[in-house]
C-alpha cells in the first residue's frame, strides 16, 4: 500500500483520524521505508520548533504589555501603519521608547541573540537565562555567566563549572575580554568585554563542541570564529596567570587604549 | 461579548499569548522590529474588538490572525506610500547557493526566511505555534486543502535547505 507524503506529514503532525493512523501503522510494518520516511517528518518538525523555542523566553517590552492590558492613557485606535504607531509610542512613552533595544542598529548580534539564546536556553532554563538585552542593545551577561566571567580565572576552575573560561586579555578598546563556553550539550560559546560594570556579549555561537569539525582548530577548545574575534582586537598576548588574577583584583577595569 | 470571560481575564490571556505573537510577526515579517510593531497594532486593534471574539475561537488563532491582517495592511500602505521595496520574494533563492552549509544554529531561521510567504506562513502556524491544520487554515483564510500543501511544500524546501541533518541515521 502507498501511503502519500501528505498523509504521513498528517501523521507525523498529529492530524490522522483513528482509521487513516491505522492505516499508516500497518503500511509501516510491511515497508520499513515508510517508518523512514515518516522519521525526516518528525525530524524537521523537533528541529524548527527546537531552533524556534528559545524566543519564548525572550522580555516582552514594556509598551506590549501595555498594550495588551489595554493600559494605555492614550488609546490610539487609528494606528494605521508602522509609522504612526511609532510616532505614537515615542511620543506616548518617551521612556520606553528610548530604552526599547534597537535591533536594527546591532543587526548582526541582534540576530544572534537567537541563537544564543536558543542554544543557552535549554541548559538553564527559562527563569535564568544567562543573557539579557540591554539598553542600547547590547547584548549583556546575566546571573552564573555573568558572575563567571567576573569572578573565575581560567587557571582556576572546577571542571564541573557550568561556565568555562578559555581565554582572557586585553583589547585594543582598552577593555578587557574572555572567552567563555557553557556547558551542556548545544555548548554554547562566546566572547564578551567588560564595559562599565557589565559583561557585554559581543560574539555568539555553537562551540565546537557541538560537533562541527570544521570549527575546530587543532589544538585549540575554542571554534575557530572566535579565534578570528580574538586575534582582530588583541593587544599584546592573553593574560597569563598573574596578569588574569591582577585584572579581576582591579574589578577588570579598562585601561585607555 | 463572551460573558463567562472578564474583559481583565482577557487582556492577561493575551499577555500570556505576546511571546508567540511576536515569534509569528517576526516569522512574517522577517524583520524584529517590524514585528514588534505589527504585534502593538495588532493588540489595539484586538482590544477594540473583543466582542468580535466568540468563546468557542481560540483566542491564539484569533490573535494570529489578527497579527497577520495587521501586517497585510501595512504592506500594503507601503506599497502606497511607495516609500519601502520589498525584497524579491526570497523563495526565488532556494536551491540557488549552500547556505545550509554553513551548518549553524541560525540555518532554521535563514532557511525559513527563504520560504516563500505562503509557505512560510503555513510552517509558522503549524510546525512552529503549534495549530491544528483547521485552525491554520482558519487564520489563512484558506481551505485546508491549501494548508495541508502549502506546508507540504513549505516542509520540502525547508529539508532541501537545511540539507540532510535533520534526517534520523
Amino acid at each position: 500500500m502507498t501511503i502519500s507524503d501528505e498523509t504521513l506529514m498528517a501523521y507525523a503532525d498529529g492530524e490522522l483520524d483513528a482509521a487513516a493512523r491505522a492505516a499508516v501503522e500497518s503500511a509501516m510494518q510491511s515497508d520499513p521505508q515508510i517508518e523512514k520516511r515518516l522519521a525526516r517528518h518528525r525530524a524537521l518538525r523537533l528541529k524548527v520548533q527546537t531552533a524556534y523555542a528559545a524566543e519564548l523566553s525572550e522580555p516582552i517590552p514594556e509598551r506590549l504589555l501595555t498594550a495588551a492590558r489595554g493600559l494605555s492613557n492614550q488609546p490610539r485606535g487609528n494606528v494605521v501603519n508602522l509609522q504612526e504607531a511609532r510616532a505614537a509610542a515615542e511620543c506616548s512613552a518617551p521612556r520606553a521608547a528610548s530604552r526599547r533595544p534597537s535591533w536594527r542598529s546591532t543587526g548582526a548580534l541582534a540576530a544572534s541573540l537567537v541563537v544564543g539564546v536558543a542554544v543557552g536556553f535549554f541548559m538553564w532554563g527559562r527563569s535564568q537565562s544567562p543573557l539579557e538585552l540591554g539598553p542600547g542593545g547590547a547584548l549583556v551577561a546575566r546571573g552564573p555567566l555573568a558572575r563567571a566571567l567576573s569572578n573565575q580565572l581560567a587557571s582556576e576552575q572546577s571542571p564541573a563549572s557550568a561556565v568555562r573560561i578559555e581565554v582572557s586579555y586585553l583589547a585594543k578598546s582598552g577593555e578587557y575580554c574572555r572567552t567563555f563556553s557553557l556547558s551542556g550539550e548545544a555548548s554554547p560559546s562566546g566572547l564578551a568585554c567588560r564595559h562599565g560594570d557589565e559583561w557585554r556579549v559581543e560574539t555568539l555561537g555553537r562551540g565546537a563542541a557541538a560537533g562541527d569539525s570544521e570549527y575546530r582548530t587543532a589544538g585549540s577548545e575554542l571554534p575557530a570564529w572566535i579565534l578570528k574575534s580574538v586575534e582582530g582586537q588583541i593587544v599584546g598576548e592573553p593574560l597569563d596567570q598573574a596578569g588574569e588574577k591582577a585584572a579581576r583584583d582591579r574589578g577588570w577595569k579598562s585601561i585607555a587604549p | 461579548m463572551n460573558t463567562s470571560e472578564t474583559p481583565q481575564n482577557v487582556h492577561e490571556q493575551i499577555v500570556t499569548l505576546l511571546p508567540r505573537l511576536r515569534r509569528f510577526a517576526r516569522n512574517l515579517t522577517r524583520n524584529p522590529h517590524d514585528a514588534d510593531d505589527v504585534v502593538q497594532i495588532a493588540l489595539e486593534r484586538a482590544l477594540t474588538r473583543l466582542d468580535q471574539w466568540h468563546r468557542d475561537a481560540r483566542l491564539d488563532s484569533w490573535m494570529f490572525k489578527i497579527v497577520r491582517n495587521a501586517w497585510i495592511d501595512e504592506l500594503r500602505s507601503r506599497t502606497r506610500r511607495d516609500k519601502v521595496f520589498l525584497a524579491a520574494e526570497a523563495g526565488d533563492n532556494i536551491g540557488t547557493d549552500s547556505m545550509a552549509r554553513e551548518a549553524d544554529l541560525l540555518s532554521v531561521q535563514s532557511a525559513m526566511a527563504r520560504l516563500p510567504e505562503d509557505q512560510r506562513e503555513a510552517v509558522s502556524l503549524v510546525l512552529i505555534e503549534g495549530l491544528p491544520y483547521r485552525e491554520a487554515a482558519e487564520v489563512l483564510d484558506v481551505p485546508i486543502g491549501t494548508l495541508t500543501s502549502r506546508l507540504a511544500r513549505g516542509r520540502e524546501a525547508l529539508q532541501a535547505l537545511l540539507g540532510t541533518e535533520g534526517e534520523t541515521p
